[in-house]
């Protein structure tokens, strides 16, 4: 009998995050320009120090477009990770992934329709760089509301209609959607084409990448504040509710935080699919179905992949880029056919 | 012994927030350095035609170009030597595949493009995305749009290209030649009833240009006239539209000639196809594919468009026309 | 005793301190009833009930199906909120509870958990614990030894490590048991634990309840059909037939054979045993 302590849960964590540091390092060792180690840390320390000048300009340039990249990708992966983990045990479903509700389907129609106005409106740079993360989050808002109340039976969420609600939804997004394509000035066509792969290399602003940062850590603390519950939820809903827990507040909460956490994650980058499915089931290969440590290990593993996903998307085709939602689908798709055949086995 | 959980928890946020900060921080910092640009530059502000507002330096020593156009539009120029980068797809001329490549036109590498170290990098709105734009203002870079709708405007874009980018005469000397071209090509034409005209960008499904775009505008020049009315830029038509219109012509722009009446020939004998005059008497033109771009090498391609819808008006150089036709001619 | 039960020993002097005969567990004319939609006029599944329990004692529901037995335990648990009259334990209204202190008071055993993801027996057991802490907890000593305890008074300490789909359904339910106990709760409250079991299996759960009851003066409430159980077992028998209460009492005086045939719909014959405890027989043939 070894329940979880805060040690172990401490320990566990500070390993993964000793891995994502090691990874990050690597990945800002790759790209056009040639980094050496040495040169980056010596350059960190003067940024550090107050000595901008002295910084070489390929530093700067590592600074100011790789790091900016990389972080980025450690934000979304974990936001994808964290509510991946939390829809599947909400819906009860080992197969459930952030988008499964139409969140991403609702904040592309957001992203499409911004494009679409964006012209129409006279806007300063500042609010324009942000028009289109502010209308894919928007729109992914909308669409959790209405599969939200979609998916109420007597008032209370229901697992099945719940994601029956969703596919629902999604569904019909997606053909509005295509239909929305089809009339768009096909200059903005392309870009929804990247959107919709899911992509890193629109780093967001200041303001946003703030955002981002806060959001997800509220977004978390929140998730990670309900994980026994969530325990407790896995065995069945009436069992939780007989064992104190809040079953209806629960659900409510973990609903609107995952959503957020993947409404904020698609409105930047749209689309990156397979993350939020399969990093959540390793990790509970590896350290067990306790939220507790669960969620902190879906975080830390959605990042470590995010990043080696984007600096294969970085470097596989250079100088192109590719989207890196193509890479994940590559690597994805026969992990999870894989992991499913051993389920079923 | 108890564990109080909840300081403990707040205990890990606080270090974890403390971690972003400092990451934060450091980001933040070494976004305010200006380690690039040492020499002390002027700097002049343009408008582009999109509308933006753009700081150039002065003088300008190195240029990115993100379309295959825009790339062309430079060598026609003469101005290739401030040519530092270009897209993987700036094949003309063969000296442009010598460049350093950036990457595609959509899906540049940023990188590759900043440690270039540009003064100025060119994009086109009808093929470079809003986002590779707007991280380049990011960067501090320069991004200068044009936006050519009509032949006109192509020729007015590369002259203020050439002025923009400081050379004002040869722009202005690419301009009167290509103002010559194209006065020589209206005058033979004056009398030459425009022909109805079928442009084909795909077959399955069926492929057209709409009226606002530039390749409409070059098939006036040409003496022709789009069938297509569509405000879309690639609108998809329905075949029995076209029976109903019926054009004269159906027009290819290809590299390969003998490919596209091998293709026509497969056409002749699709149901619903076949029912196009054009197709059954194969009355195609095939040009090259410079009419895909808005660039100084598009006047020749309306030029040899020209010869092949009114053959009748080049009697000079009769042999050189290119339809290829054998069945019956009309 | 151990430290674990320490907390339920100073619960017992509280109730030892308010007048012994004071019953823990009060149901006061408790009914209900649902529309299947707006237009119709609602179905009664439950007409006004009405027992007590004290602190010790096993309370058996009996009645065939679709008696509103598990309605009435449900109502009971607090869990569905009547449409007239009150649960009462220990004077506190149990719809009326916060969830997790109704979690630290009432233990509920349903039948079979659909576990997602598997786990150990030990964890299974160590989720009684929830009710006694916030929301994000890590347990304590003290709740791994009331674990191992709630185990050892069930008897399947030898099933701690074990993998929660690997073992009987006669040891789940012990298991689930356990988990029962790790609540620490003043009732404790089964529906229809004995309907996968074997019949020794089925006695066996009987008595330990029985054995518990006393030892630990929890209020037990059965939710079953088993007659002879019930006659062997049940200090108290609610008998219900189609949503009404029929008798309340003592198995003694709630087994007649007349109520016994009208309500389980065939012949039987009841017969005193030497402990003052009913047998029942039923008699085979068309009636």
């Amino acid at each position: 009998m070894r329940p979880l302590t805060l040690s172990r849960l401490l320990l566990q964590c500070a390993i993964l995050g000793a891995i994502l540091f090691c990874v990050m390092v690597i990945a800002l060792k790759f790209g056009a320009v040639h980094v050496s180690l040495y040169g980056l840390g010596r350059d960190l320390l003067r940024v550090f120090m107050g000595k901008n000048t002295e910084i070489s300009s390929d530093y700067s340039l590592i600074l100011n477009l790789r790091l900016p990249r990389i972080l980025l990708s450690v934000i979304v992966g974990a936001s994808l990770s964290v509510a991946g983990t939390s829809f599947q045990a909400l819906l009860r479903n080992p197969l459930a992934d952030p988008y499964v509700l139409g969140v991403s389907s609702g904040a592309a129609v957001g992203a499409i329709l911004a494009l679409l106005l964006e012209p129409h409106l006279a806007l300063s740079p500042e609010i324009a760089s942000v028009f289109t993360p502010l209308g894919g989050f928007l729109g992914a808002a909308v669409a959790i509301t209405a599969v939200y109340f979609l998916g109420r039976r007597e008032g209370r969420i229901d697992s099945s209609t719940l994601l029956l609600g969703g596919v629902i939804t999604a569904s019909l997004l997606s053909a509005v959607i295509i239909l929305l394509l089809n009339t768009m000035p096909s200059s903005n066509v392309r870009g929804m084409a990247y959107w919709l792969m899911g992509e890193l290399s629109a780093v967001p602003s200041k303001p946003l990448a703030w955002v981002l940062r806060v959001g997800f850590l509220v977004a978390a603390a929140v998730i990670y504040a309900t994980s026994s519950d969530l325990n407790l939820l896995l065995s069945g809903e009436k069992e939780a509710m007989h064992l104190g827990v809040d079953v209806r507040r629960v659900r409510l909460v973990v609903y609107i935080a995952a959503s957020a956490l993947t409404g904020l994650a698609v409105a930047v980058s749209g689309s990156i699919g397979y993350v939020g499915l399969l990093v959540p089931h390793v990790m509970r290969m590896i350290f067990g179905a306790d939220h507790r440590i669960l969620i902190p290990a879906s975080a830390f593993g959605g990042a470590i992949v995010l990043v080696m996903a984007d600096t294969l998307a970085r470097t596989i085709a250079a100088p192109s880029e590719l989207p890196v939602g193509a890479i994940t689908a590559i690597a994805g798709a026969p992990l999870f056919i894989y992991l499913l055949r051993r389920r079923l086995a | 012994m108890k564990i109080y959980v909840a300081s403990a928890f707040k205990r890990s946020t606080i270090f974890g927030a403390t971690l972003c900060f400092a990451f934060g921080v450091a980001q933040l910092r070494a976004n305010q350095s200006t380690g690039s640009a040492p020499a002390k530059e002027s700097f002049r502000t343009v408008q582009d035609e999109t509308g933006r507002n753009i700081r150039v330096p002065v003088p300008v020593r190195r240029v990115v170009s993100l379309a295959p156009s825009l790339t062309e539009s430079l060598y026609a120029l003469g101005m290739e030597d401030l040519l530092v980068g270009d897209t993987d797809y700036c094949d003309y001329p063969p000296a442009a595949m010598k460049k350093h490549k950036v990457g595609g036109a959509t899906n540049p590498s940023l990188e590759e493009i900043a440690a270039l170290k540009p003064d100025i990098v060119l994009v086109t709105k009808s093929l470079n995305r809003l986002e590779t734009v707007q991280q380049l203002d990011r960067l501090g870079i320069a991004a200068y749009a044009t936006d050519p709708h009509t032949i006109d405007e192509i020729r007015s874009s590369v002259r203020r290209l050439a002025e923009v980018l400081g050379n004002p005469a040869a722009g202005e000397a690419l301009d009167a030649n290509l103002l010559q071209q194209e006065s020589l090509l209206r005058k033979k034409l004056q009398n030459a009833a425009p022909k109805r005209v079928l442009f084909v960008v795909w077959t399955d499904p069926l492929i057209s240009i709409g009226k606002h775009t530039f390749i409409a505008d070059a098939l006036t020049h040409a003496g022709a006239a789009s069938v297509v009315e569509s405000s879309q830029d690639w609108p998809q038509m329905s075949l029995e539209e076209m029976v109903r219109l019926q054009p004269e012509f159906l027009v290819f722009a290809s590299g390969h000639s003998e490919a596209v009446s091998r293709d026509v020939e497969a056409l002749a004998k699709r149901p619903g196809w076949d029912a196009l005059e054009a197709v059954k008497h194969r009355k195609f033109a095939v040009i090259s594919d410079a009419v895909n771009r808005p660039a100084p090498r598009l006047f020749s391609a309306i030029d040899e468009l020209a010869r092949q819808l009114h053959p009748e008006v080049f009697n000079e150089k009769n042999e050189a026309s290119r339809v290829s036709a054998p069945a019956e001619k009309n | 005793m151990t430290a674990g039960t320490r907390s339920a020993s100073s619960r017992n002097a509280a109730d030892a301190s308010r007048a012994a005969n004071e019953p823990r567990l009060s149901v006061e004319q408790v009914s209900y009833a649902y529309a299947p939609n707006p237009q119709q006029a609602p179905i009664f599944t439950l007409e006004a009930t009405s027992f007590q329990a004290r602190a010790g004692e096993v309370v058996a529901i009996l009645g065939p199906n679709a008696s509103g037995k598990s309605t009435l335990l449900q109502i009971i648990s607090g869990a569905l909120q009547p449409l007239s009259g009150r649960v009462l334990l220990n004077g506190f209204v149990t719809h009326e509870l916060e969830p997790r202190i109704r979690g630290q008071r009432i233990a509920m055993v349903q039948q079979e958990s659909q576990l997602l993801f598997p786990s150990k027996a030990w964890e299974f057991v160590m989720q009684g614990r929830h009710p006694y802490g916030k929301s994000l907890r890590f347990e304590t000593e003290d709740d791994v030894l009331i674990a191992r305890n709630a185990l050892a008074q069930v008897g399947a300490e030898h099933l701690s490590d074990r993998w929660m789909d690997q073992i009987s359904g006669g040891e789940k339910q012990r298991v689930i048991l356990a988990r029962a106990l790790a609540q620490q709760p003043l009732l404790l409250l089964l529906d229809e634990p004995t309907l996968h079991l074997d019949i020794g299996a089925q006695v066996d759960l009987l008595d330990t309840l029985q054995r518990l009851a006393r030892e630990n003066r929890y209020s037990v409430v059965v939710v079953t059909h088993e007659l002879n159980l019930v006659g062997e077992y049940a200090d108290q028998v609610v008998l219900l037939q189609k949503g009404k209460c029929l008798r309340v009492g003592a198995p003694s005086s709630v087994y007649q054979r007349d109520l016994l045939e009208q309500v389980f719909q065939t012949q039987l014959s009841v017969e005193m045993g030497s402990n003052g405890r009913p047998r029942v027989n039923i008699l085979s043939g068309s009636s």
